[in-house]
């Protein structure tokens, strides 16, 4: 979900940008600190959305930048829990999916949420890659060639955000480890509606011709 | 509770005291305001993508590609329609993003319009529902 956030914040305003008119340099100066940053519990800030006010440009003593209160607001992606969100697949292995926004690719939907019954199809020859297969139906057209409830990636997939945590920054990362994410959303797809789009519209179809 | 984590943020990006008013903001809302600001950086330069972050632009393109209505007046009426029904805020934007086509998918993907003492009947949910997709038709 994306919010519009009133936010006041103290900054200082490094001396390089004393040139620029001071709301641009202050505007210059939230977008480095903000865009694309995560803060706990107000989600990764995707843009300033305006400047209401600016208050201050008082110099402390020792200091050669200026320093401003500003009042702004920020578009931020906030997700909440029970919220359903369109995602398009991004990899896929043997401890579930992770999906992307595009902007914002955190997202893991692990096995024990995926609909069940679930099976995974390993492809030969990757580490660990396969895709997730969903047994619906009886056993007979499951277990054919072209079973039907694949997860392949090919159409976005639908899911309800089970749980976000936001991680504390670690103070040692071992090597090779994954990038830090400041934000992680669980999601689940065990429900009616959630999943790739296409099994719905599918089921959709069934209906008419019945 | 948190109060050791957000001390932690608070030193890094020195956010003082904050006064934080959310209000929610549908996909289609934020498409028109990314993509005006886009605009508008168009105007300012030759080359825009090279003002934009990778999070506007990213974000640009989900938004844009997850919006059921892209016509500025369209966006304002889905909004004056649902804010009839005495919806939270987040209801009336997960609505408004997902366009449900039935009642039951109207409560599968915001089950709290259903609680006790609310007044959205099915009757009720079935004649927004019905509102929306007149918008729609005629985008």
């Amino acid at each position: 979900m994306f919010y519009l956030s009133l936010i006041e914040h103290t900054l200082r305003l490094p001396p390089h940008l004393l040139h620029l008119p001071v709301d641009e340099a202050i505007k210059s100066e939230l977008e480095t600190l903000f865009l694309d940053k995560v803060i706990a519990k107000l989600g990764l800030c995707i843009s300033v959305y305006d400047i209401r006010s600016i208050k201050g440009g008082f110099i402390f003593p020792g200091d050669g930048a200026s320093t401003y209160t500003v009042e702004f607001r920020l578009i931020v992606f906030r997700p909440f829990i029970g919220e359903i969100i369109v995602a398009k697949l991004k990899e896929s292995d043997a401890s579930g999916l992770r999906l992307s926004l595009g902007f914002f690719d955190d997202i893991y939907i692990p096995v024990h949420l995926l609909p069940t019954p679930s099976r995974f199809e390993a492809i030969p020859n990757t580490r660990n890659q396969g895709r997730w297969i969903w047994d619906f139906g009886d056993a007979e057209e499951a277990q054919s060639e072209e079973p039907r409830f694949v997860i392949d990636g090919s159409d976005p997939i639908k899911f309800r955000v089970d749980s976000v945590i936001y991680p504390s920054i670690p103070l040692e990362q071992p090597e090779n480890s994954k990038p830090f994410a400041p934000m992680v959303i669980t999601g689940t797809i065990n429900y009616d509606g959630l999943g790739p789009v296409s099994w719905w519209e599918e089921a959709e179809m069934i209906q008419e011709d019945e | 509770m948190m109060s050791g984590e957000e001390e932690e943020n608070a030193a890094e990006l020195k956010i003082g005291e904050e006064f934080l008013k959310a209000k929610c903001l549908m996909n289609c809302e934020v498409a028109l305001i990314l993509e005006h600001k886009y605009e508008q950086l168009q105007q300012m330069s030759d080359d825009p993508m090279n003002q934009v972050s990778q999070v506007f632009e990213k974000s640009l393109q989900y938004v844009k590609r997850f919006s059921r209505y892209k016509n500025p007046d369209a966006v304002r009426q889905v909004r004056e329609i649902l804010s009839r029904y005495q919806l939270a805020e987040f209801e009336l934007c997960v609505l408004g993003n997902l366009c449900p086509e039935t009642v039951e998918e109207a409560i599968a993907m915001v089950p709290s319009i259903k609680t006790k003492g609310r007044a959205h009947d099915d009757d009720a949910i079935e004649r927004m529902l019905n509102d929306l997709s007149l918008i729609k038709k005629f985008e």
